[in-house]
């Protein structure tokens, strides 16, 4: 960095502020009796990007919490500290590169996309059941191993839609076996302690399918085939194709953003999937009894819904979710019985950083931690340590998150907490 | 009658404890251990492989009369690549499995780890592929290695860069581990010293997901990538670099030679045509009859049409072991340490021996702390895969002149 000094002044100066205006403005709202749920939050990013001037605003004025005096502040904090590095180190390539800076965005989108597809199972099974399932990287480990065993070993050359959806269909029977015979027993008070009871059954059942899948399969690197070869294209001309040029495996926009085939082709596959589950949730009345069920299971029931069939649907579909993002990857990445092991970390992370139990949460800050991963990758200056940090960066905005609001971006005070019981 | 009588019976107990005596012999067992990574984050193409080739390490020695009279087993334990289930593993084996000495070793800090363990408690070591200076350079006395230095191994990866044309600039990606960080050290003094500038980016072991980092290498615009992650890491880049347009036949390109399992490195990285990989041991037409007898005998077993050199180590670190123990006439640590000193052993690999130790000290003819107990003679060859889906015991040999069977395929 060739101007570090402007950068971590900056740094402090948000800082500073920041823990000002998180304890200042939640004194102030106290003693004037107002809600302070919010408060602390805005008084802190209000601190950051204002600073003095804009806290002395906020505490003689004292104004609700809004979306508005959040999030404007927020991105004025984020572009301070956009501006402060670009001015602290002028050469880095997020600064003078702007093709790189496309690229880095579009690969923080599209993983932070696929991120976000697995987190939502998470989460889903967590407002649904109250369960944190530790089983959740070893149900996207078998989906891609499924995959892999349709396409290249049992079936060579069928179509992968077809591995996709064995896939599904066997992680969905797997996942409401499991939760028929190991989780009912949280719901009807034979168990003293079901929060500990669900950790530690799903923690079992994690440990066993990676064992037994590394007895059958190996532990050997396995991979699929490119689902899809991207056409060749040349647009608006072969001479020119400015907008658009494609190879087998790489397609690359405008001259300068470049997105690999099995990436691209596991981002679609995700966004198609998210549509179809958004318009399961909120247009079928199965969708819209799990979404009763999470919001208040007593009167989901009082309304005919029977909260224990939802209660393994949502385990079943969680685990399915979980193992489709799996199969979109095993082209992408090499696949091994131990594979689920940091993307199920990285979902804890996301779905705490949405917010417990909230599908919107869950998807939103699955994109935020892909950006912010690769941001961290590309802007980092030291080139070793850079790649070597990737898991820390989601970690610093989970933190941060967590001090300044603990439920989460988009999280309930009390989401679920009845751990499937009526 | 009487007489003739007894001396039945005699010739009837006689015949009877002859096949009790045999058995005896043949229950008795002297067991070694046998270090590998047979799990993630660890490279376990490389550890099936030495898993595969200490056995028959196993069978061989046993067939030829064991190791003082007895069967030798090989216990052979998962180390994971990780230093700290290295150590584990390390006191289990001597502790409770009573080796007497152990073999194997792929990841370098599993032998920076473990060897102060076996050290300790006076068992010999000899490692096998474990590459880290330091392993040898503590001169420790009961540790051995076979594999080459890190630093004489990384010479030769430089050095090959150093020479292909218009090279100016080099991408080196290197995991965090004791193997990877002293190697692009190396790498990038000896570039340097050829006035070669170079980049390095360190990633931890067992990442998946390499888009940005593929994104800030393209973006150095280098003339050269060199890749030392091992196992499925090293795979996992060098695919996405191929997706990205900044692999193998992209740009000038070594990859780790875990993918000298070819059968995994096709699978996994069909793109990967033109990448270099460093292979210790000579090549296949220059076998001596053990090593071919063994590259036939591992290939059946296997099912693979190459022997990694991964798996020649490992097998030559169980014989040497197998004939220090002989040579000692027991089971004694100190013993061994003895024998294998005074070795002269003919493995697959060529003649290991080792010249520096408790009777010469490496800095009596000028060399480093490094050479103590380290086998001098290894051969250390690049190759290069030409031709798509071609099995590793065809590749290319393309450095050094003394090797070369063809001449290596630069990527414009």
């Amino acid at each position: 960095m060739e101007f570090a000094p402007i950068f971590w002044w900056t740094t402090l100066w948000l800082l500073v502020w920041g823990i000002v205006g998180s304890i200042g403005t939640r004194r102030i709202y106290l003693a004037k009796d107002l809600d302070t749920s919010n408060a602390v939050l805005m008084g802190s990013l209000v601190g950051a990007s204002l600073g003095p001037i804009g806290l002395l605003f906020l505490w003689l004025k004292t104004p609700e919490a809004s979306k508005r005096l959040i999030i404007l502040p927020s991105l004025l904090t984020v572009g301070i500290i956009m501006t402060a590095f670009a001015l602290a180190d002028p050469q880095n390539n997020c600064v003078s590169n702007s093709s790189f800076v496309l690229s880095q965005i579009t690969n923080g989108l599209i993983i932070g996309i696929i991120y976000g597809l697995m987190a939502l199972g998470l989460t889903l099974i967590f407002s649904i059941l109250g369960v944190v399932s530790f089983s959740h990287g070893e149900f996207y480990m078998i989906g891609g191993m499924i995959t892999y065993y349709v396409t290249v070993v049992w079936f060579p050359g069928v179509s992968p839609v077809v591995g996709i959806l064995i896939a599904c269909l066997a992680t969905f029977i797997l996942g409401a076996v499991f939760e028929r015979l190991f989780l009912t027993p949280m719901y009807d008070g034979r168990i003293e302690r079901p929060v500990e009871y669900g950790i530690l059954v799903t923690f079992g059942l994690a440990f066993t399918l990676m064992y037994f899948v590394q007895a059958v399969a190996g532990s050997n690197p396995v991979k699929a085939k490119r689902f899809f070869d991207f056409p060749r294209i040349r647009f608006p001309s072969k001479e020119d194709p400015w907008l658009i040029k494609t190879s087998r495996g790489n397609m690359e926009l405008f001259d300068t953003i470049s997105i690999s085939n099995p990436r691209f082709i596991a981002a679609v596959i995700s966004i198609l999937v998210l549509l179809g589950l958004l318009y399961f949730l909120y247009k079928t009345w199965t969708g819209k009894a799990l979404r009763a069920v999470s919001q208040d299971r007593e009167a989901a029931a009082i309304a005919g819904i029977n909260p224990h069939r939802m209660n393994m649907l949502a385990f079943a579909m969680g685990g399915m979710i979980a193992a489709l993002s799996g199969a979109t990857l095993v082209q992408a990445f090499s696949w091994l019985p131990h594979v689920g092991l940091i993307p199920a970390m990285r979902s804890f992370v996301i779905v705490v950083l949405g917010g417990l139990g909230s599908l919107p949460g869950a998807f939103f800050g699955g994109i935020i931690i892909g950006l912010v991963e690769a941001a961290g990758t590309g802007c980092v200056p030291d080139p070793q340590k850079a790649s070597s940090y990737i898991p820390a960066y989601g970690m610093i905005v989970l933190t941060l998150t967590l001090l300044l609001r603990p439920t989460g971006l988009m999280g309930r005070r009390f989401a679920s907490g009845t751990h499937g019981k009526l | 009658m009487k007489t003739r009588f007894l001396k039945w019976c005699l010739m009837a107990v006689s015949l009877s404890v002859i096949p009790l005596a045999s058995a005896y012999a043949a229950d008795c067992v002297h067991k070694v251990g046998g270090l590998a990574p047979l799990s993630a984050p660890g490279s376990v193409v490389g550890g099936e492989a030495m898993r595969d080739a200490m056995l028959l390490a196993e069978r061989d020695i046993n067939a030829a009369g064991g190791v003082l009279g007895c069967d030798l087993e090989v216990v052979i334990t998962d180390t994971e690549g990780l230093p700290e289930k290295a150590t584990a593993m390390m006191e289990k084996l001597i502790t409770q499995d009573g080796v007497v000495a152990v073999g194997g070793g792929y990841h370098s800090s599993v032998g920076v780890a473990s060897k102060d363990v076996a050290n300790a408690r006076g068992i010999p070591v000899v490692f096998a592929e474990t590459w880290n200076d330091t392993i040898t350079g503590d001169k420790q006395k009961y540790i051995f290695r076979i594999a080459p230095l890190s630093s004489w191994a990384s010479g030769v990866i430089w050095q090959f860069a150093a020479q292909a044309p218009g090279v100016k600039k080099v991408a080196i990606v290197t995991e965090n581990t004791d193997y990877g960080i002293p190697a692009a050290k190396e790498c990038e003094v000896g570039l340097g010293s050829k006035g070669i500038s170079s980049v390095t980016f360190g990633v931890d072991i067992g990442t998946q997901d390499f888009a940005g980092i593929v994104e800030r290498v393209k973006a150095e615009n280098p003339d050269y990538i060199i890749v030392l992650l091992t196992g499925e890491a090293g795979f996992n880049f060098t695919q996405q670099a191929a997706d990205a347009g900044t692999g193998p036949q992209d740009i000038m390109f070594h990859a780790n030679q875990a993918g000298l399992e070819s059968k995994a490195w096709w699978e996994n990285v069909p793109d990967g045509r033109l990448a270099f990989m460093a292979r210790i041991g000579v090549p296949e037409t220059m076998y001596s009859a053990s090593a071919l007898k063994f590259a036939n005998d591992y290939k059946a077993k296997t099912g693979k049409t190459g022997v990694e050199s991964f798996a020649l180590e490992a097998y030559d670190s169980i014989g040497i072991l197998a004939q220090a123990i002989n040579e000692a006439g027991s089971t004694n640590g100190n013993a061994i340490v003895n024998a294998l000193e005074n070795i002269s052993y003919d493995g697959v690999l060529g003649r290991i021996y080792f010249p520096y130790g408790s009777k010469k000290d490496p800095s009596a003819d000028g060399k480093g702390n490094e050479w103590w107990h380290q086998w001098p003679d290894v051969a250390i060859t690049m190759v290069q895969y030409q031709k798509e889906g071609e099995p590793s015991n065809t590749m290319t040999i393309v450095y050094p002149e003394s090797y070369k069977t063809g001449e290596p395929e630069y990527v414009d």
